[in-house]
């Protein structure tokens, strides 16, 4: 107990003395992350709304796959990527293993699904009567899209931030594609195994506190978001 | 004619929801689509209104006709605006659910906010123009989508069931308003109803469906019965197991009848006799509805019978009564 209380005040210390190791951990998390949730939502947005939106021949198969993928471990897409990128793989001559790069690769594989997969729901649930109200009004297919789109926004930014929760905390994609290198690749969760490794708590407290900070503070966005989608 | 409709037909998996051979609708003209829930007036209203495509058949606007692929149906959309039956309204404020149709027109600001306000006032919604639309009641939204409807200068109107979901004194001032939208803007209404009174009282024309059929408007007494034979061989169709209608038909099995309103006799307590298609009823409704009276008896089934209104009665009719009504063979039609 004693070890555990000891570690809480030598983290809130180290927090306080911005510890410049401390963020820059925090940095290269969030630049990471942010970069991967980012490219996700820019590619799975679209192709969410998409699939929603029309209707095509096996809609509900791509719909159970999207879904299926909600579940992938993320040491299966970091083995995945380290095949492609690894020296002897296809993408061996881009040398991006062991990089920030690397890690939004893989990590824009991750969340990939579940963007598309949140932003089928969110589009989905939007009543089929936005779109004729917006059909009858005189609106073109595109300004009718564009008002389900709007009324589905809250769904949509839900989902963008469920994604983000989802690579904040991994550590099997940064792990195996990023290399834990101090000052290079060297991420919040990353950071914490090491320290867990080595008996060291004070670091890895204030990085779980860091990062429990931040889950917090998204799910609270999350929750606003998603009773403000079914106000 | 502003709408003409041609061999129609709309058909979802195996089932025929709607059959129509020829309609057609004038202009400035307001219509009603009259028939029971199931009927397909929904569905017709959604074809002319160009939100969904027939299955196969035609439908003309203004003589020509309308394409329903490609970017041809927004231009011809621009012109007719449909109300649906519960409406929703875009989650933002009144004011910008009504401005929604004008800017895709590119009307200017100065102009939107003018159209809006007049919008707004025909249908007395105007002190809640900055109120948020999702916290308005049925009968406030319903009007606000009326007004958004009416923003846009449609040439032609249609409301889905509009006064069905809201409280009386709403149903009184959207009625109003369908007709002023219609006398005063010289805008052809199309409005489905199961309404029989609403109907009579507020189209110059009603189009009765059944089972996604035309049936003609003289018969408004529609029903599914089932013929079966006496130990004569005489024809008696059986109406939900409760009346038994002596019929001259050749048909067999389930069948679909209709009841001239017009033809349909009525007499007192003390004149009831015995026969041939009379039956014991008690009236439940009378109503003056432009040129004739509109009684309504309940034998089971309720019945609309229409008497002229200078008929000579040697007694008064009073809701409550119990009355004997007869039906004539040549009032009875079956189809």
């Amino acid at each position: 107990m004693d070890l555990l209380i000891d570690s809480f005040i030598s983290a809130f210390l180290l927090l306080w003395s911005l510890d410049p190791e401390l963020y820059f951990i925090i940095y290269v998390s969030l630049k990471v992350s942010l970069s991967s949730t980012l490219i996700a939502s820019v590619l799975g947005v679209p192709i969410g709304f998409l699939i929603a939106f029309r209707e095509f021949w096996g809609k509900r198969v791509v719909i159970t796959t999207f879904n299926s993928l909600l579940a992938i471990p993320t040491v299966v897409v970091g083995l995945l990527v380290y095949a492609f990128i690894s020296r002897r793989g296809l993408l061996g001559i881009l040398d991006l293993l062991y990089t920030q790069t690397a890690m939004v690769i893989g990590q824009v594989i991750l969340i990939f699904p579940i963007v598309v997969s949140l932003t089928i729901a969110a589009i989905s649930q939007i009543d089929v009567r936005y779109r004729k109200t917006a059909m009858t009004l005189g609106a073109t297919p595109f300004q009718t899209a564009l008002v389900v789109f709007r009324e589905a926004r809250f769904g949509v930014i839900a989902a963008i931030i469920a994604s983000f929760g989802r690579v904040i905390a991994e550590i099997g994609i940064s792990m195996m594609l990023g290399g834990n290198a101090k000052g290079y690749t060297r991420t919040m969760t990353t950071a914490m195994a090491l320290e867990y490794d080595k008996g060291e708590f004070v670091l890895g407290v204030a990085l779980g506190i860091v990062l429990l900070l931040i889950s917090f503070t998204i799910n609270i966005f999350f929750n606003y978001l998603q009773g403000r989608s079914r106000a | 004619m502003v709408f003409e409709i041609i061999d129609l037909k709309k058909v979802f998996g195996d089932r025929t929801v709607l059959d129509i051979p020829h309609l057609y609708f004038e202009k400035g003209i307001m219509y009603s689509l009259l028939g029971p829930n199931g009927s397909g007036k929904t569905t017709l209203l959604e074809i002319l209104s160009l939100i969904s495509p027939p299955t196969t058949g035609r439908i003309r606007y203004n003589d020509r006709d309308v394409v329903f692929t490609g970017n041809n149906l927004t231009p011809l959309r621009r012109k007719i605006v449909m109300v649906q039956q519960n409406p929703v309204l875009f989650t933002t404020t009144v004011y910008k659910n009504l401005e929604f149709g004008l800017k895709i027109r590119g009307i200017s600001k100065k102009e939107r906010e003018k159209i809006i306000e007049g919008s707004l006032d025909l249908v007395g919604m105007r002190d809640f123009m900055n109120a948020e639309a999702h916290k308005l009641s049925g009968g406030e939204t319903q009007r606000v989508a009326i007004a958004q409807a009416l923003a846009c200068s449609p040439r032609v109107m249609f409301f889905d069931e509009p006064t069905s979901n809201v409280d009386v004194e709403n149903q009184i001032a959207i009625e109003r308003i369908m007709m002023e939208i219609n006398a005063q803007k010289e805008i052809s209404v199309i409005f489905t109803t199961h309404n029989l009174n609403q109907a009579s009282k507020l189209s110059r024309k009603v189009i009765s469906l059944f089972e996604g059929r035309l049936v003609p408007s003289i018969y408004e007494n529609i029903f599914r019965g089932k013929i079966v034979r006496d130990e004569d061989g005489n024809g008696i169709c059986l109406i939900q197991d409760k009346i038994r209608l002596m019929i001259e038909t050749e048909k067999t099995g389930f069948v679909r009848l209709s009841l001239d309103p017009c033809k349909i006799e009525i007499m007192k307590d003390q004149y009831i006799q015995h026969g041939k298609n009379i039956f014991k009823g008690r009236l439940i409704q009378l109503t003056y509805e432009h040129d004739h009276i509109r009684v309504v008896v309940d034998i089971g089934i309720p019945l609309n019978i229409l008497l002229p209104v200078d008929q000579p009665r040697n007694e008064p009719l009073i809701i409550g009564d119990e009355v004997g009504i007869f039906c004539p063979s040549d009032g009875i039609q079956v189809f």
